[in-house]
């Protein structure tokens, strides 16, 4: 075992024995908050940082995730704990079905029909009364002291952060990864040595979509009570691309890092400066990154260190 | 139901739109041809000019066309600095479109919430002394503000498309569009070329938003939604067609006023974006180019 990996687990353990300190239940929701940011930008680098392809609506799936596990919860008295892996497959599925005819398409064009979709999907559930429209879905709240719930959800989370990232680095260095690495820096030098990449952007599509429609599936019953400006919120799709771009997309620290540091920097904004100037911030951040350092803060750093 | 006069008046209403969706969308066509910048801040930088003409009009009686006559010398020199200290740091890099609309959607962010804290989220309408009056032509209502907002977009267009062809800056932006490196070498100046482009871009984004604004209310966040009919123009149209833009314009505009008369307000925003994903998927590179 590598040095990395038992700063891996030793992180993990620490992480998870938190809650048994009984911290204040504020910090449990901003590190829930943190986790929940972490597996949506290790899953958006997926198919956004591995393979090249900008998804601009990854909130998408996030939202069918909470709104899945809430149908079923309100519906069929399915607990979300146990719906968030319909969530999940749903979230894949719906990625089955427009990435196969929306892989196709390159560079912007990709980008464009992603944020269009996510726009669609939140039209859609805003206008559709069986999924409570534009009133949004009530959920019944757990039955339990706040501290206990936030420590299950946060124990949760924890370990979907766990297996994402460990699914993430996995990619990363297996022949699957490769090929997604070689379709981003050529495709069609990629499809002439014979991979299949077609299949292969799909199977990322479906696996980035799969982690943020478990975590939405849990989240619905976090905040529980889901509207479409909540679990749709464009803002959040944005907010994933930066996190990843800002960290790095194209290995699995740089999402966690960016994930893990924004919402800190996030936090912080929130308690000194209003909301807007809060993301006038963060705008200037977007822009800093994409000129001062275009492949992340770990290539940026690693490569001043190698200097 | 079917009443034909219903269906005339939608088609009038529909076209009047179009050619003001035709002028926003134009220079972003623009800026997204010539220099494969995606200047998702574009549908922003109208908002700002509708901004200038709506407190231009509020306080001091200023008509929304004469209020651009300082907001597009503004845009335009807003643009060239935006070009020169942001744009071209990034143009070296490996795939300049997809760090264009990171960017730029930087910059939108940031353009959105400045709007907001001086301006607050209240949705502003523009209303001039002649916005209640219309022309009559049987049964068919023509609002004088739109009217107006049209003349002013066939205006621009007609601007946008002279300038390009008749002189000699234009034409010089035309060739980059072609053949950079060829363009090169005759002896034209890339980054100068660019900037202009990019600033022309950023006024017709100015007269296209105070167009705009004589149809539609406005706030900070409304730049969102107009940023898709921006692209329902670009890739209707084909990016980079001046001409292509200007029909995508009308046909978007003809499509949105006849659903106006046949389906519920809330489902044209998703049959539009249908329309774009369809298009997208079976004709990427517009409709009107081979």
């Amino acid at each position: 075992m590598g040095k990395k990996s038992s700063f891996f687990l030793i992180g993990l353990a620490l992480l998870a024995i938190f809650p048994l300190i009984r911290p204040p239940a504020y910090f449990l929701s901003f590190l829930f908050k943190m986790f929940l940011f972490i597996i949506l930008a290790e899953s958006w680098t997926l198919i956004g940082g591995f393979a090249g392809y900008l998804s601009f609506g990854h909130v998408a799936f996030f939202g069918i995730g909470a709104y899945t596990s809430s149908v079923l919860f309100q519906h069929f008295s399915l607990s979300p704990f146990i719906g968030a892996l319909p969530a999940g497959g749903v979230a894949a599925l719906v990625a089955l079905i427009i990435g196969y005819p929306c892989l196709r398409l390159k560079g912007p064009y990709f980008a464009v029909i992603t944020l269009c979709f996510a726009f669609v999907v939140d039209l859609i559930v805003k206008n559709w009364a069986f999924l409570g429209g534009s009133e949004g879905i009530h959920l019944k709240l757990v039955q339990m002291d706040i501290q206990s719930s936030r420590s299950i959800f946060y124990e949760i989370f924890l370990g979907l952060v766990a297996v994402t990232l460990l699914y993430v680095r996995r990619v990363q260095h297996s022949k699957f990864g490769m090929g997604l690495a070689s379709i981003r820096e050529d495709e069609e030098v990629a499809q002439t040595l014979t991979i299949n990449t077609a299949a292969v952007k799909i199977k990322a599509f479906i696996m980035s979509a799969f982690f943020p429609g478990v975590a939405g599936g849990i989240y619905a019953y976090y905040i529980s009570y889901i509207h479409p400006d909540i679990v749709f919120d464009i803002n959040i799709s944005i907010l994933i691309v930066l996190m990843a771009v800002f960290g790095g997309g194209k290995s699995w620290a740089g999402p966690l890092l960016g994930a893990a540091l924004l919402t800190v920097v996030n936090e912080l904004l929130s308690l000194f400066v209003r909301p807007e100037i809060a993301r006038v911030i963060y705008g200037a951040m977007f822009m800093g990154v994409i000129i001062f350092m275009p492949d992340g803060m770990v290539a940026f750093f690693s490569r001043r260190r190698r200097a | 139901m079917f009443n034909t006069a219903v269906v005339i008046q939608s088609i009038v209403s529909g076209l009047l739109m179009g050619g003001i969706f035709a002028l926003f969308g134009v220079g972003f066509s623009l800026t997204w041809g010539v220099m494969k910048v995606i200047n998702i801040a574009h549908a922003a930088f109208g908002i700002l000019a509708a901004y200038i003409a709506y407190w231009g009009l509020v306080l001091y009686g200023v008509d929304p066309i004469l209020s651009l006559i300082v907001s597009l010398p503004v845009l335009f020199f807003a643009g060239l600095l935006i070009h020169r200290f942001l744009i071209q740091p990034i143009t070296r890099s490996k795939d300049i479109v997809v760090a264009s609309m990171i960017l730029t959607f930087g910059l939108a962010i940031i353009l959105e919430n400045l709007m907001l804290v001086a301006w607050t989220s209240d949705e502003r309408l523009i209303t001039t002394s002649y916005s209640s009056k219309a022309i009559f032509i049987g049964e068919i209502i023509i609002r004088v503000s739109s009217l107006l907002a049209f003349c002013v977009s066939i205006l621009g267009i007609a601007a946008i498309y002279l300038f390009l062809h008749k002189t000699r800056t234009g034409k010089a932006v035309r060739a980059t569009w072609q053949d950079p490196e060829g363009a090169a070498l005759q002896g034209i100046k890339l980054t100068r070329v660019s900037m202009i482009a990019f600033g022309l871009a950023l006024a017709s984004a100015g007269a296209g938003g105070v167009a705009m604004a004589y149809m539609y209310s406005f706030n900070p966040p409304a730049h969102n939604l107009w940023l898709i009919y921006l692209f329902l123009v670009v890739i209707v149209g084909g990016v980079g067609s001046i001409i292509g833009s200007a029909l995508a314009g009308l046909i978007i505009g003809l499509i949105t006023g006849l659903s106006g008369a046949f389906f519920p307000q809330q489902w044209i925003n998703v049959l539009l974006f249908g329309l774009l994903i369809v298009i997208l998927l079976i004709k990427p590179e517009g409709l009107f180019k081979s």
